[in-house]
């Protein structure tokens, strides 16, 4: 299990290359969005913010709306944003899986696969 | 010397026993109007083929899978109490690249991860696009008519920079399609991975197209609605010929004698003549235009006909006494690009009592490997299969090959594809009814295209339409 720290950890790592590929950035385009993370196995719960092609800091704050959930577990999350982890192995076995509207869920997966394949 | 023909009359006349006419037909009768099925084959199903092997397995030779949001099929399974079972992936995949062999993780081959990830960025540019096609009329997408100038090809030349991923993504849509992208006009492509819920979703095992399978083949599905319409259904009754007014129709077919061959012109058979108010052609448009008219049909719907060819596929079966590549953590999943059979998957029954991988043979792989004969076609499959399971690969108990495209009542598959321009220019034609004369069958699926699925949803679309233009005309009823 991973604590609420050590996510944030990964994520800022998983921020500054996302924020730095140029690929990604285009695949982000006009796509301003609220995705939401949630943990099974320890109960956290966490959001970022893409806009204007760049990712946010975390926000472990209340979360009031969002366009996406992604759920799964701390452990998983962690991996994915240090770039360890497949996410499209995830979705496949439904390890993570994604809420949200069509367009935002093919992009999110997308978009987390290019992170990993890129890193 | 004269012979007897055989008259039947009934309200509708349904060509074609696939899902799609069976669903037709089915629907039709429910609402309690006389029906009639013509099926060519000995057998009903279509694209559809569950068999057995010499050695006695039991294979889907054509259509067998079943995935997220294809409803109809789901629920039709459910009614007939057909079970279903996970597609196997625990594992990884192959893939055979150059004469190398790696394995992946996940979605697409990840031995050059920056051509993976242009592939996975320009699949998600592609189904974004897709999004943007209205299904039911793709010719009415803005930029139809520039979408529907160019290929599929042309639109992947330009936006992929990776040669990896550019043959990566080509093995996909030989395997989705039948066709290489250079055959395949960019409108169509969208619309169809637009009606399947994108590419991604349509080359996905889990979650994707490729999920389930059927306990006992999907021809099951076939038959169960075959069963309901009992002696409805003729088999063995090619269909030669429509004669059609405005409200009535009259479709001559040869009434076969079992066993024999419906193919072969020196066949037994006795003249069949089935008179009905309505017709349901439930066939590809490339079938439907080798049956005579009376009149000829409208040149517009015959043009679109001739510009709808049917995709070419090989499924090669290759069995074993046992699934010992998942002993090393395989899923059975293959990606050679540039080889014969360029994608294969895991097939084994549910119980794992024998193992089995089914491997498609498409588009001009197909074409080049019926020229070069089936020895170097067993050759190159039996190659391929030990580079990537290993020498056992090499021995399996039986290789068996469907050739979709010398099947006389299909002569191709999985579905038919749309040339650059026939979508904008004729695609009105696809499902317009022609006087009594109304279009099913997968093609004109506007959801789920070329799947099992979108067969059954356009035949009850037809059937509706048909309801529909009965009780419109019949006065005479309460």
């Amino acid at each position: 299990m991973a604590t609420l720290e050590e996510l944030g950890e990964a994520y800022a790592e998983w921020r500054g290359r996302s924020n730095g590929n140029p690929r990604l950035t285009k695949m982000v385009r006009g796509w301003d969005r609220v995705i939401q993370f949630r943990t099974t196995d320890n109960g956290l719960g966490f959001s970022m913010r893409v806009e204007n092609q760049q990712l946010s800091e975390l926000d472990t704050g209340p979360i009031e709306e969002c366009d996406v959930v992604v759920t799964g577990t701390s452990e998983d999350f962690c991996d994915m944003f240090w770039g360890d982890l497949n996410p499209s192995e995830k979705y496949m076995s439904g390890e993570i899986t994604l809420q949200g509207s069509q367009e935002d869920v093919m992009r999110i997966d997308a978009i987390s696969m290019v992170a990993f394949l890129d890193a | 010397m004269a012979m007897a023909v055989e008259e039947r009359e009934c309200e509708v006349v349904v060509v074609g026993a696939g899902f799609s006419g069976l669903a037709a037909a089915r629907q039709l009768h429910r609402h309690g109007v006389d029906v009639l099925v013509l099926e060519a084959r000995h057998r009903v199903g279509g694209r559809s083929f569950t068999d057995r092997t010499p050695a006695g397995f039991t294979i889907d030779r054509g259509g067998q899978w079943m995935g997220p949001t294809q409803d109809h099929l789901a629920d039709l399974a459910a009614e007939l109490g057909v079970a279903t079972f996970p597609t196997y992936t625990s594992g990884q995949g192959v893939e055979l690249r150059d004469g190398e062999r790696h394995t992946y993780a996940g979605l697409i081959p990840t031995s050059d991860p920056h051509g993976a990830a242009d592939g996975i960025a320009a699949m998600l540019d592609l189904d974004l696009a897709a999004l943007e096609i209205p299904l039911d009329a793709p010719w009415e997408t803005p930029d139809a008519a520039s979408l529907d100038a160019q290929t599929l090809a042309t639109w992947l030349d330009t936006h992929l920079e990776s040669p990896s991923a550019r043959d990566v993504l080509e093995v996909a849509v030989k395997a989705i399609f039948g066709t290489g992208s250079g055959e395949l006009s960019l409108l169509f492509a969208l619309f169809y991975l637009g009606a399947g819920g994108g590419l991604t979703n349509l080359a996905r095992t889990t979650g994707g197209a490729q999920e389930g399978r059927f306990d006992g083949g999907s021809q099951q599905l076939a038959q169960g609605m075959a069963a309901e319409l009992a002696e409805r259904v003729v088999l063995g009754a090619p269909v030669q010929a429509v004669a059609y007014g405005p409200e009535h129709v009259t479709v001559t077919a040869r009434l076969v004698t079992a066993g024999a061959d419906p193919a072969d012109p020196e066949a037994p058979h006795e003249p069949l003549r089935v008179r009905a108010r309505r017709a349901i052609l439930a066939l590809a448009p490339a079938l439907c235009s080798r049956i005579a008219y009376t009149p000829p049909l409208p040149g517009n719907r015959d043009q679109l006909s001739q510009r709808m060819p049917m995709g070419a596929v090989v499924k090669v079966h290759a069995i074993y006494d046992a699934p010992f590549w998942r002993d090393d953590g395989l899923n059975g999943q293959i990606v050679a690009p540039r080889s014969v059979m360029e994608s294969t998957f895991d097939n084994s029954p549910e119980d794992g009592s024998h193992g089995a991988i089914a491997g498609f043979i498409a588009g001009d792989d197909c074409r080049r490997m019926e020229e070069a004969g089936p020895g170097a076609r067993h050759a190159a499959i039996l190659d391929e299969l030990e580079a990537a399971f290993g020498a056992k690969a090499r021995t399996p108990l039986e290789l068996v090959e469907q050739q979709w495209c010398a099947e006389p009542f299909t002569r191709g598959g999985p579905v038919a594809v749309s040339a650059p321009g026939a979508l904008t220019a004729l695609g009105p034609a696809l499902r317009r009814p022609v006087g009594p004369l109304h279009w099913a069958g997968t093609e004109t699926a506007t959801k789920w295209c070329g799947y099992l699925d979108g067969a059954l949803s356009a035949g009850r679309r037809a059937a509706d339409e048909v309801h529909a233009a009965l009780k419109g005309t019949d006065v005479g009823h309460p």
